[in-house]
């Protein structure tokens, strides 16, 4: 048979490859992302972290990874959704009783549910920072501002669980679907994938508890 | 001991099904399920009713036809263990147990829990065998296996493709059984010549059967009566990435 690498891509193994790949990609981006929000903990007055801000967006590069991370998230989100849909069809029938037979975790269980989650956060979080001219100029200030308020916290609170719990289960997965995986040190990738949704979903969680209790709104 | 069975009861693929509990007394801990199942049918028969149908071959864990998903569970609660190797002992007097079919589109239910399985001959057919010629059989040592690669085929082979890992998936994913024989064939030296095309038209006919997607939930490997490691899921993936961008 001669491989027709459109279709064999877009067969099970084939989508479930190209979601592991933006996924894995997208864990990438999640790493800088947190390396570079951490500036805003490093003074007092932000000015590390607004300094950070304006390189980025004065950076004549900026459009063309933003497109590639609009790419990213639009290919994962559209297969999730589609590999979702099929895995739901492919069980028309529920069962009565449902048991874990030892393989699923909290985070397995709920990849559509913290998924979507997770887009809804991400709306918001572009609007409150990407598509909001007013925070450009001190964003130290408007980030402060929006996690230190009661409802901010709470909103970046549960995205950011919701990240943590999807990724505690996205990353081994990941190298599972890609066949990057073997008994010889599949422990040593489970623990790092969990390591990973903990470390990236604490890390991120420090913004809005930090933020809050420091405020003094709490 | 004395049970209260909850069972599903469908006439037919297109009737509508439901649940039908039944009082069973005088079970013995030491009778199989099936067994089990067989009393409450003689009762049943006795008293002019029909009798629970349901798959059930070697009754000794080796031809994969017994299935059953027992209280959530693919092939009960024991590990490593099919439904007809399941004994009543694992279970206590007084207990509710509920028994369903394997559900699956692609496993249509035929009558109460007997499922059409056939679909898994239809990925057999695409490819789970060998037929570049072989000659008559060779010397027991003409063709040397590693060891390591024999005892990873032969785990693999240990698959008896009774469907367990697609009645667990929570996807009614058919990839632990079809890596398993995907990565019985490809450990040997046999399985090479056609061990591409192979594994590109074994996942399109699954894919084509309506089987789900894998979530790598590891349900399969957990329920699977005969322990088939997710590892061969992980050699298939392989496999099939490999062939579908590097095969001519
Ligand atoms: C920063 C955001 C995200 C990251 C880093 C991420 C990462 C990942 C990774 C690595 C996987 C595993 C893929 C695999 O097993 O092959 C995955 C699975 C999944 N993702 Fe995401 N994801 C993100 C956002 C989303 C969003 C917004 C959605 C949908 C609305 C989504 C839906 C899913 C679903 C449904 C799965 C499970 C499918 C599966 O395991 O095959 N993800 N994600
Ligand atoms: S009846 Fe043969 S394996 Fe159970």
């Amino acid at each position: 048979m001669r491989g027709n690498l459109g279709r064999a891509l877009s067969a099970s193994i084939g989508k479930k490859a190209w979601m592991a790949i933006s996924g894995l990609l997208l864990v990438g981006f999640l790493c800088a992302h947190l390396a570079g929000n951490l500036l805003l903990f490093i003074d007092q007055d932000g000015s590390a972290f607004n300094a950070y801000a304006e390189a980025l967006s004065s950076n004549p590069l900026l459009p063309a990874a933003e497109l590639v991370l609009a790419t990213l998230f639009i290919a994962h989100i559209a297969l999730g959704l589609k590999v979702s849909s099929q895995n739901r069809d492919a069980r028309k029938v529920r069962y009565r009783v449902s048991a874990n037979h030892g393989g699923r975790t909290p985070g397995s269980a709920t990849m559509l549910v913290t998924g979507v989650l997770i887009l809804v956060f991400l709306v918001i979080h572009l609007l409150d920072f990407r598509l909001d001219d007013s925070t450009h100029g001190d964003m130290a200030a408007a980030v402060r501002k929006r996690l230190g308020s009661g409802s901010g916290a709470w909103t970046y609170g549960i995205g950011i669980a919701a990240l943590g719990l999807h990724l505690s289960h996205a990353f081994a997965s990941a190298f599972q679907t890609l066949g990057l995986n073997h008994p010889k040190y599949d422990n040593a990738i489970q623990l790092a994938g969990k390591g990973i949704g903990v470390v990236l979903g604490l890390g991120f969680l420090a913004f809005p508890v930090i933020l809050y209790f420091s405020s003094g709104a709490a | 001991m004395k049970l209260t069975l909850n069972i599903w009861r469908q006439a037919g693929p297109e009737s509508e099904g439901q649940f039908e509990t039944h009082a069973l007394d005088g079970v013995s801990e030491d009778m199989s399920f099936l067994e089990m199942l067989d009393l409450l049918n003689q009762k049943l028969v006795m008293s002019g009713r029909e009798a629970v149908a349901f798959d059930h071959d070697c009754r000794e864990g080796i031809c994969g036809m017994c299935s059953l998903v027992i209280n959530g569970e693919a092939h009960g609660p024991v590990k490593g263990t099919t439904t007809c190797q399941l004994h009543m002992r694992s279970f206590s007097d007084g207990d509710q147990i509920v028994i369903e079919p394997f559900r699956a589109a692609a496993f249509p239910i035929i009558r109460d829990l007997v499922v059409d399985r056939s679909s898994f001959d239809s990925i057999i057919m695409a490819g789970g065998f060998i037929s570049a010629r072989t000659g008559s059989a060779p010397d027991g040592n003409a063709i040397l296996v590693p060891k390591t690669d024999s005892d990873k085929a032969m785990d693999a082979a240990a698959c008896i493709g009774c469907g367990g890992c697609v009645a667990a998936c929570p996807n009614a994913a058919a990839m632990l059984f079809t890596a398993a024989k995907v990565t019985h064939l490809a450990s040997l030296p046999q399985g090479q010549p056609e061990r591409q095309s192979r594994v590109l038209s074994m996942v399109k006919e699954m894919d084509e059967q309506g089987f789900g997607n894998c979530t790598n939930e590891r349900e399969c490997e957990a329920a699977c009566p005969k322990e088939i490691s997710v590892a061969t899921i992980a050699q298939m993936n392989r496999d099939y990435l490999k062939a579908a961008i590097f095969t001519d």
